[in-house]
């Protein structure tokens, strides 16, 4: 199992959830491709691509709510940040991903 | 000084930065990968990063002071005060 | 350039986004259409050799009804292994218990591999394919 492929692929399927929530890819393509490759290596491990900056809790239902893209888990707190916590996709009109500070939910007077 | 401990992924690329982030600036810290800790470690920090409403890393601890995600203006705030 | 290219199906037998298996000299194979592409792959998963027709398909990838390897319909290419099953927290009778519990310490073991991919050729409304 090549991790090209698998990047590949999991951009394809990706790309086909996050849209209608109104995300898109980063245009960070550097980050795209680490992100990719450390959920590659997460689903070798793990059988499933996992968040590569979340903690996995060993509890199933909590732990799948960080299987990418978590974005419908996280709506309010993503929304209000216009990015997933890794930063791998952000809001479709976003130009400057930079810009966008990894601010937690109580950072944006949530949970 | 203020004690700066951090727990992080071995996967996440904002761990990296935020560790880079006391390197650069020569502030020591101690750091811990979630991911590569035993069960007990694991299940402590959870339960750190759950009381603090932290959901992802990295977990910065600043004295008593506790930042979650890379903030490197917060991190210098906290450092100063 | 392959020449031993065998008659498969016509083209109207599988719709855009579907599979169809079919034994063609002894070898089951699946054929896929994908928006109009037919390519072919061994039928047997990789994994477990569960039948891939049962899968789905998504663009050109084919995902096992079985535990969800997926593979490349164009290489062949495994691009990743099964996926951890839930059973839920409701106790099991023993004798099933044991059972998946072997069956899991079993299945552990077992490697994801990349499977057989054809050559096609579509000609006169019929799909070929090379053996």
């Amino acid at each position: 199992m090549d991790s090209e492929s698998r990047k590949k692929a999991l951009y394809y399927f990706h790309e086909k959830v996050v849209g209608p929530l109104g995300f898109k890819f980063t245009p960070d393509t550097e980050l795209v491709d680490f992100l990719l490759e450390q959920e590659v290596t997460l689903e070798a491990k793990h059988g499933i691509p996992f968040c590569p900056c979340q903690p996995l809790r060993h509890d199933r239902a909590r732990d799948m709510q960080i299987v990418c893209p978590c974005i419908p888990f996280h709506r309010q707190h993503f929304d209000a940040i216009k990015r997933c916590w890794c930063g791998l996709f952000v809001h479709q009109d976003v130009t400057d991903p930079d810009s966008l500070p990894q601010l937690s939910p109580k950072d944006v007077g949530l949970g | 000084m203020k004690k700066v401990n951090l727990y992080t992924l071995s996967t996440c690329p904002w761990c990296r930065k935020a560790k880079q982030f006391f390197a650069k600036n020569d502030i020591p810290f101690t750091y811990v990968d979630y991911d590569l800790a035993d069960e007990q470690t694991q299940e402590r920090i959870s339960q750190e990063l759950d009381e603090a409403g932290a959901t992802g890393f990295p977990f910065v601890k600043i004295g008593d002071r506790v930042i979650s995600g890379y903030q490197p203006d917060a991190y210098s705030k906290a450092l100063k005060s | 350039m392959a020449d031993n290219f065998v008659r498969a199906i016509s083209t109207n037998e599988i719709a855009s986004g579907g599979m169809k298996a079919v034994e063609l000299d002894g070898q089951e194979i699946v054929i896929c259409n994908c928006g109009g592409r037919f390519y072919a792959i061994q039928r047997r998963c990789g994994h477990m050799n569960a039948p891939l027709e049962l899968g789905s398909l998504d663009g050109t990838y084919v995902t096992c009804g079985m535990h969800c390897a997926q593979f490349d319909a164009t290489t062949g290419h495994a691009l990743s292994g099964p996926v951890p099953m839930d059973l839920g927290s409701e106790s099991l009778p023993p004798r099933v218990a044991a059972f998946i519990q072997h069956a899991a310490e079993q299945m552990q073991h077992v490697r994801t591999e990349s499977i057989r991919a054809y050559q096609t050729k579509v000609e006169a409304g019929w799909v070929h394919v090379a053996l």
